[in-house]
């Protein structure tokens, strides 16, 4: 048992790669590699869990404060790599774990078989997002960047048509040269600093001489870029929207979580680096001002566009923005409501794109095409489909029309994700931004409220005013246009995931007392350091 | 217990009557009934335990003390006789409704929106923490869109739900960072807390922000001046809606608000000259407005907006008495107006229409609707021994009291007076106008009086009108003082309801007004005898037009801004990656001086300067040449990367080189298959590359491109010019021998220090190949290159005369014999470089790129058919086994409890061969082996597939993106 | 030899950037080839630059400094091999673009000059 339990930090990520590649033998038995992939998402979700319970600290004599670490090939750090899970790690696997289960199961009403490959892709993407989360080491971090780029590759292609085709160029092209970024980063860190383990990066940043930290911060400033693009910040995130509207619903499910890597990245790494090198502050700056033009560009893409798909993709650029600007203010307690938001805002859009794949189903072909080659304008589409009566006061049609159970379900979802990503009472995301804004204000009376403060407030609820404009108008042509509307057929199976994750919306509501001690201890944990490096180094001593 | 009972009845009654099915008319208002019915006993039971000084009912559960968050329901006489009032109104409403919906109606649906409303407005008036209020206050939005929207297959209803929850949920933004604020000011969302600070938050320095914050909230929500827009609009519910949200319920609750934190937020000039001056605006906006409706629910919507627009003048005077008489004519206003509407719906559901023009003389057919309607309006205009007569004379009153100024002095009587006059003008015409008169001819519907339920609860609201307005001090009285001690504290002033006063300055203003409004109503006859004239200046009065232009303004701007601020091009994304990229690398380095080279540099080599001038050349070549001369490109590339293979070879990486030289060969291969399929550059690009906007763009990335250029040589230089730091490679170097048992590090490296490394990447190989395989599955020769070149048609031929050895015929026999005698040759090489890896240059991507090169060469010669004939290469199971390989030899650590990819050993001893030195990182480096030899493979075996494709018939393209649109809408079906 | 080598990477580099910042997806493939080689290179670089001293250990005893830093190397093998794999799947896009649009214009589309 015990044993198992040291090896669980493994598992995420060797889990998801036996079952991809078992799923190259499986090409004809549907029902064995349907388990298989179903199989090795419980057992991630499982590991997932059971890591978040042991980074509270509940088998000390195992962890030290909650940070597990794992040396592959028992080679120590700083020269081996070293998987590190502390709370904030653990929290980012479950979540990956939860979408990842949601889309899955969703995916096997009918992508899975539109083309070949699609269980090893979906497996190796988990397999990159769980690395990604888990690896202490800068350059494994790279690779499992691209393990899960080229997942999504896949994934993204997954269906064909010109209009993915064409999302992909870009989206392939951009990141091909992000990658190029993050090298040249990870280069000149190696190259100044001998090492690629970012805990003994922390402490070797301070040995250097000033010259050569111009020359390391250049480096760790290139790196950043590479995150930047990732996460989706303005300019670099023209690719984003186009991507994920093409991306198939279950996929897009996924990619929300995708450019949240970015920004764990960015917490990561940024935390640790600032915690050798105190002159950060302009890179703060920059994370606000980067994060304000990011909601903006959000806000007026949110209001200029007209299909649910592609409003839901800015509002998953305004969740970045809204992150980068909250860690750009640099106040420590901000870190928890930020990790809040971070949950709340994956959930939330992963369960918004499923529901897109249905809600599309709602409009027969030819409305769709009508509605979205030719968008409507505002005033008309009002009354979209209907014609005014003759004599409005004198109304002949003032009997209501019954609602299918389906389209019951539908409006019910639609109306819950509006109000997750508007950040309306009464799901966690009113709760989230609550938080973010309760923080920024700060509690002591007497203290001034800065400018960066005041700026923060207005586009937190700016982007909330603005994704609630948007999706009421494309909700009402979407549930209530009344021509053209055909009652689509939804299974079991494509209704259950979109509901699990406004579930667990709603829990995260209804238990917001125990999850923000939690995410509370995990920020404490991620503003000191020296914890995790302690335990990185204590592999040295572990290993002969 | 029970505060949360009365909160949480209606809420789970609205999720059972959901689920009910949608012709289960009865049963869906017997539950509302019940429900509705339920509370109000509850409340009414409840009324001894709030009835004192301060007597104050708490019930408190946790939610997040992190954020000072907890669910706290708190009732005092104020929010009790609220909560009476919206209990008790919605009993009335739902047996209204219960006969006003048609019974096809689906009903089920239309009680569970009402009763979710009324459970979130309940919540509003009992929450004791402000956020919860936020909370509640925002639901209340929601519910009242649903509600707006029932009718949501007609545009009017539609519009005007959209517009109600835009306007309100905006106002609700508002207020929750109001309260935000607010909380922030006291140290606590606590409505005990906020309550007794009031000092310390009006004397604070962000009070004025807060306020207009807090106040944008409720002002949006109570419908006033400049938001009034959005009610008239609302009024596309169904009549009972309209009885309910506009009388006692949504509206009201901006106005509970702002009575509810008087006492910490009056008492300022701020609060006084801003609620004031909205407040009188939309008391004689709505007023007049109103006197200008044809609809019968338009008169009663402005009339709305302007008697919430006297309670918030009320409020605004800062003084208790005037909040008094606010709250008090709350209560009025709920009364009579509801019943109006009541009256209204009926006259709408009887006759089929609302339209003024048309209805008279409706007395004849309907004289009880008739007398309900005549005394409720009777009220609305303060005719005495009303309950509307009092709270008006109270306001009169106030009007003369409320400050010092002539302006106000004089000017606020009188513009009260005005809107007395107003309000009995149009409720003159509302009563006159539909009851009296000639009896209307052509109405749709014959009509008469409605059915018992239908009439009852508009005369229960007429009866409660009279008795307030005879007994005041009996009836309403008590219950006044209650809600003033609770609101006001012992500090609550005292007051007398007596109908008769005295001959007193009010009195003359009521009778002014009264005159006043029976002459305008006159006058307005007289004028509609001559010509219906519609008011000029009507438009811009309906905000309907404003908003939707509003809107459109927004989509219209945000779109053109989208083309400023993003681009679709990729040309323009990678711009600005260049630059941000560009840029950060160099801030930091802005300021420090040029590189000194701090370590002795080696010396300068002739010849390998020499090569990389021949490299350089190269890659510009290429970079010129690209565009028009692919091959040549190609070639140029290609020659670079020698350069490249070269210098690693020369600075003692013998690995790297081999890795380049076997990734360069098998690159050049794929780019070649790819040539085939590139379209022929024409003249068209030839035209607009002359355009001044493309040279411009090709200086500025040729600039753009100089500068990166240099920018990363000067990195490169200045890092290379440093000492090294040597951290990792110490170790390793020490390590690899020893521990690892292998003498070439950088294997060593690869396959045990940074396994973990190869494994992923490895991965990366696998994936990429598989989406090539499944992209290429689906993929369509474009339509110019779909004809047969020569040499394939050639290939056809020599496939046709090839010998009996299978070799072709033709120049290529040579070739392909060699390639075949070169087959196993290359597969021992390969096998070789995979086995000596562990000590000299070597490992698994050499020798698995070897052997691919050598299977493809095969392709090359002797023709796609040929090959698979004879050997079956199935290159996805290579790629699963070399992954499930290298992760098993990674788990079989566990079993000598190590942790993952820990190399283990075995010494076994062969006869003949002698001991033989097993290692678990020989079976990875196998494992990597695999993969790449199936990757490789793989790629190459699909682009080389496509030359056998028949090509389909051609399409353009946008037939072939809806066909698979198509595909895929069937497919999901 | 370092100048040289950071010239190298430069025109390496500079080249490739021209090459991505052009409209046709041909030059664009060829670009992130050159781009990749400069990387590589650049990577390779941060090892410093060490002649004949290749890190193959031989059994006589030399000390650790005696051999050239063979982590970059490790890195760069990755490196490559991972370029490799996205150049492929670059190349079968471009085909499968240039098939679907019937252009070879990076958006799909050619430009409405």
């Amino acid at each position: 048992m015990i044993t198992v339990l040291h090896h669980l930090l493994i598992i995420p990520i060797l889990a998801p790669l036996l079952a991809g590649a078992l799923q190259l033998f499986l090409a004809e038995q549907r029902v064995i590699r349907v388990a298989c992939a179903l199989g090795s998402v419980l057992v991630q979700a499982a590991t997932a869990l059971t890591l978040l319970y042991l980074t509270t600290d509940s088998m000390p004599h195992m962890w030290t404060e909650g940070v597990g670490v794992y040396a592959i090939g028992s080679w120590p750090a700083p020269f081996g790599i070293v998987l590190v899970v502390d709370r904030l790690s653990a929290l980012m696997l479950v979540l990956t774990s939860m979408v990842a289960l949601a889309s899955l199961v969703y995916s096997l009403a009918y992508w899975d078989r539109v083309a070949p490959a699609f269980h090893s892709l979906f497996q190796f993407l988990l397999m990159g997002l769980n690395g990604a989360f888990l690896t202490g080491d800068l350059f494994n971090l790279f690779v499992f960047f691209e393990v899960l780029l080229a997942a999504s590759y896949g994934l993204l292609l997954h269906g064909s048509g010109i209009g993915r085709v064409r999302a992909s160029l870009h989206y392939i092209t951009v990141n091909l040269v992000a990658s190029f970024l993050f090298l040249i980063g990870i280069a000149m860190i190696y190259g100044m600093t001998g090492t690629l383990n970012m805990a003994d990066l922390a402490g070797r940043i301070t040995l250097l001489a000033p010259r050569d930290r111009a020359l390391f911060a250049s480096g760790a400033a290139i790196l950043g870029v590479a995150f930047l693009i990732k996460a989706g910040t303005w300019p670099l995130n023209f690719w984003l929207p186009t991507t994920y509207t093409a991306a198939s619903s279950p996929i897009g499910a996924l990619f929300c979580l995708m450019t949240k890597v970015g920004v764990y990245a960015v917490l990561r790494v940024g935390t640790l680096l600032a915690s050798g090198d105190e002159q950060t502050s302009f890179i703060d700056v920059g994370l606000f001002y980067g994060g304000a033009a990011t909601i903006a560009y959000a806000v007026i893409g949110m209001l200029a566009s007209h299909r649910l798909g592609r409003v839901v993709s800015f509002t998953v650029v305004a969740s970045t923005g809204l992150l980068f600007m909250a860690l750009g203010l640099r106040v420590t307690a901000l870190t928890a409501p930020v990790m809040l938001y971070l949950v709340n805002s994956v959930l939330a859009t992963s369960a918004f794109f499923m529901l897109n794949g249905l809600a599309q189903r709602t409009r027969t072909l030819r409305m769709r095409e009508a509605a979205d080659l030719a968008p409507l304008p505002d005033v008309t589409y009002v009354g979209f489909g209907v014609k005014q009566s003759a004599d409005p006061l004198s109304p002949k049609d003032e009997v209501g029309v019954a609602i299918p159970a389906a389209m019951a379900f539908l409006g019910l979802a639609f109306v819950c994700s509006v109000l997750l990503v508007a950040g309306l009472p009464p799901l966690s995301g009113f709760l989230a931004k609550f938080a973010l804004l309760r923080t920024a204000l700060g509690q002591d009376s007497s203290a001034e409220i800065s400018g960066y403060t005041w700026t923060f407030c207005a586009a937190v609820l700016a982007s909330g005013l603005a994704a609630l404009i948007a999706l009421t108008r494309v909700g009402l042509r979407l549930f209530w246009a009344v021509r053209g509307r055909t009652t689509p057929r939804l299974r079991i199976i494509e209704v259950g995931p979109t509901a699990f994750l406004i579930l667990l919306c709603l829990a995260l509501t209804a238990g917001a007392g125990p999850v923000m001690t939690y995410l509370e201890s995990a920020a404490r944990s991620l503003h000191s350091p020296q914890v995790y490096i302690r335990v990185v180094h204590a592999t040295q001593e572990a290993t002969p | 217990m029970r505060l949360t009972l009365i909160v949480l009845l209606p809420l789970l009654g609205a999720l059972f009557a959901a689920f009910l099915p949608s012709n289960a008319r009865n049963a869906a208002a017997w539950l509302s009934g019940l429900v509705t019915l339920a509370c109000t006993a509850l409340l009414i039971d409840l009324y001894p335990q709030v009835n004192g000084v301060d007597a104050v009912l708490r019930e408190r559960f946790a939610w997040a003390p992190q954020l000072g968050l907890e669910f706290y329901l708190r009732m005092d006489g104020y929010a009790w006789l609220f909560a009476l009032l919206i209990a008790f109104m919605g009993v009335l409403v739902v047996l209204y409704a219960r006969y006003y919906m048609s019974p096809q109606d689906p009903v089920p649906r239309f009680f569970s929106f009402l009763l979710a409303f009324m459970g979130t407005m309940l919540g509003v008036v009992l929450s004791g923490n402000l956020i919860q209020l936020v909370l509640f206050w925002e639901l209340t939005s929601l519910t009242s869109f649903m509600l707006i929207a029932y009718w949501y297959h007609r545009a009017e209803a539609r519009r005007g739900a959209r517009m109600a929850l835009t306007v309100t949920a905006a106002g609700g933004f508002c207020l929750l960072l109001g309260i935000l604020l607010l909380g922030n000011i006291v140290g606590s969302y606590d409505l005990d807390d906020v309550l007794v600070a009031g000092d310390a938050i009006r004397a604070h320095g962000y009070y004025p922000v807060m306020l207009t914050l807090i106040l944008l909230g409720a002002l949006t929500k109570s419908a006033q001046f400049p938001f009034q827009f959005w009610l008239p609009n609302a009024m596309a519910a169904p009549t009972p809606v309209s009885a309910y949200l506009h009388s006692a319920t949504l509206v009201k609750a901006g106005v509970f608000l702002l009575a509810r934190l008087w006492p910490a937020l009056a008492g300022t000039s701020q609060w006084f000259w801003i609620l004031c001056g909205l407040g009188l605006c939309s008391l004689l906006l709505g007023g007049v407005v109103a006197n200008l409706q044809r609809d019968l629910k338009g008169v009663l919507a402005y009339s709305t907006i302007s008697h919430l627009g006297l309670i918030t003048l009320l409020l605004g005077m800062n003084s208790p008495l005037a909040l008094v008489a606010a709250v008090f004519h709350m209560i009025n206003h709920a009364t009579f107006k509801a019943s109006l509407f009541m009256a209204a719906g009926i006259v709408d559901h009887e006759t089929g229409t609302r339209d003024m023009r048309r209805l008279s003389g409706l007395a004849h057919a309907m004289p009880v609707t008739a007398t309900v309607a005549m005394v409720s309006a009777a009220a609305m205009a303060g005719v005495p021994l009303l309950n509307g007569f009092l709270s008006k004379e109270m306001f009169f009153a106030e009007t003369i009291f409320a400050g010092e100024g002539p302006l106000i002095r004089i000017g606020l009587p009188a513009a009260a007076t005005l809107a007395g006059m107003f309000s009995v003008a149009y409720s003159v015409r509302f009563v006159h106008g539909v009851f009296f008169g000639p009896v209307a001819r052509d109405l749709p519907r014959a009509p008469h009086e409605p059915t018992r339920g239908m009439l009852a609860p508009g005369a229960l609201l007429v009866l409660a009108c009279l008795l307030v307005g005879i007994f005041p001090e009996q009836t309403i009285g008590p219950l006044l003082r209650l809600a003033a001690t609770s609101i006001l504290g012992l500090d609550a002033p005292a007051f007398s309801l007596r109908i008769w006063h005295g001959f007193t300055t009010p009195v003359v203003m009521s009778m002014l007004a009264t005159a006043g409004g029976a002459l305008m109503y006159a006058f307005q006859l007289h004028r509609r005898q001559r010509a219906t004239v519609r008011a000029p200046w009507r438009a811009s009065v309906d905000g309907r037009r404003a908003f939707d232009l509003i809107m459109v303004l927004l989509v219209r701007t945000s779109e053109r801004l989208m083309g400023w601020i993003s681009s679709r091009r990729l040309q323009t994304q990678l711009v600005l990656i260049v630059v941000v990229g560009l840029a950060s690398g160099l801030a930091p380095l802005l300021g420090q001086t040029a590189p000194q080279p701090a370590k002795a540099l080696t010396p300068l080599n002739a010849v390998f300067a020499f090569l990389w001038l021949i490299g350089a050349a190269c890659a510009v070549g290429a970079a010129s040449q690209a565009k028009y001369h692919r091959l040549a490109a190609l070639i140029m590339v290609g020659g670079a990367g020698l350069m490249t293979c070269l210098t690693f070879a020369w600075f003692s990486a013998p690995d790297l080189a081999l890795t380049q030289i076997a990734v360069e060969v098998v690159t050049t291969v794929l780019l070649l298959l790819g040539l085939r399929w590139m379209p022929r550059r024409t003249k068209i690009d030839e035209l607009h590359r002359q355009s001044f906007r493309a040279r411009a763009r090709r200086a500025r990335d040729f600039a753009l491109a100089i500068v990166v250029g240099i920018g990363i040589a000067g990195l490169a230089f200045a890092i290379m010019t440093r000492p090294s730091v040597a951290v990792l490679a110490p170790f390793f170097l020490e390590r690899a021998l020893p521990d690892a048992g292998g003498h070439n590090v950088v294997n060593v490296i690869l396959v045990d220090f940074r396994g973990f490394d190869t494994l992923g990447e490895i991965t990366v190989l696998g994936i990429v190949a598989l989406t090539v395989y499944a992209l290429l599955r689906r993929f369509r020769p474009a339509p110019e290159s779909r004809s047969i070149p020569r040499a394939q048609r050639e290939d056809a031929a020599r496939e046709a005369l090839a010998s009996g050895d299978g070799l072709p015929g033709d120049y290529l026999r040579i070739p392909a014999t060699i390639g075949r005698m070169l087959l196993p040759v290359a597969g021992v090489v390969s096998v070789y470089f995979l086995l000596r890896g562990h000590n000299a240059p070597g490992g698994g991507f050499i020798g698995g790129l070897v052997m691919a090169t050598a299977i493809i060469v095969q392709y090359m010669t002797s023709g796609v058919l040929w090959v698979e004939a004879r050997l079956r290469v199935h290159p996805q199971y290579w790629i699963g086994l070399g992954l499930l390989l290298a992760g098993i030899v990674g788990v079989a650590a566990w079993f000598v409890s190590a942790p993952f990819l820990t190399s283990i050993e075995w010494d076994l001893h062969v006869p003949m061969l002698g001991n033989l030195h097993l290692s678990s990182v020989l079976l990875f480096d196998i494992g990597v082996y695999m993969v790449v030899v199936g990757a490789t493979v793989l790629m190459l075996v699909a682009i080389a597939h496509q030359s056998l494709r028949q090509p389909r018939k051609a399409l353009p393209p946008g037939e072939q993106d809806e066909i698979s649109v198509m595909a895929a809408v069937e497919a999901e079906r | 030899m370092e100048f040289v080598v950071a010239m190298a990477i430069g025109v390496l580099t500079a080249s490739g950037i021209w090459l991505i910042l052009r409209p046709r997806t041909f030059q664009v493939i060829l670009g992130l080839a050159l781009l990749s080689y400069g990387v590589n290179l650049f990577i390779f670089a941060m090892g410093r630059l060490v002649t004949d001293r290749p890190p193959i250990i031989l059994d006589g005893a030399l000390s650790s400094s005696d051999y050239a830093d063979p982590v970059p190397q490790a890195l760069v093998l990755t490196a490559i091999v991972i370029s490799f794999a996205t150049t492929a799947l670059f190349l079968v896009l471009l085909l499968a673009a240039r098939g679907l649009t019937g252009t070879d214009h990076v958006d799909g589309k050619e430009p409405d000059a």
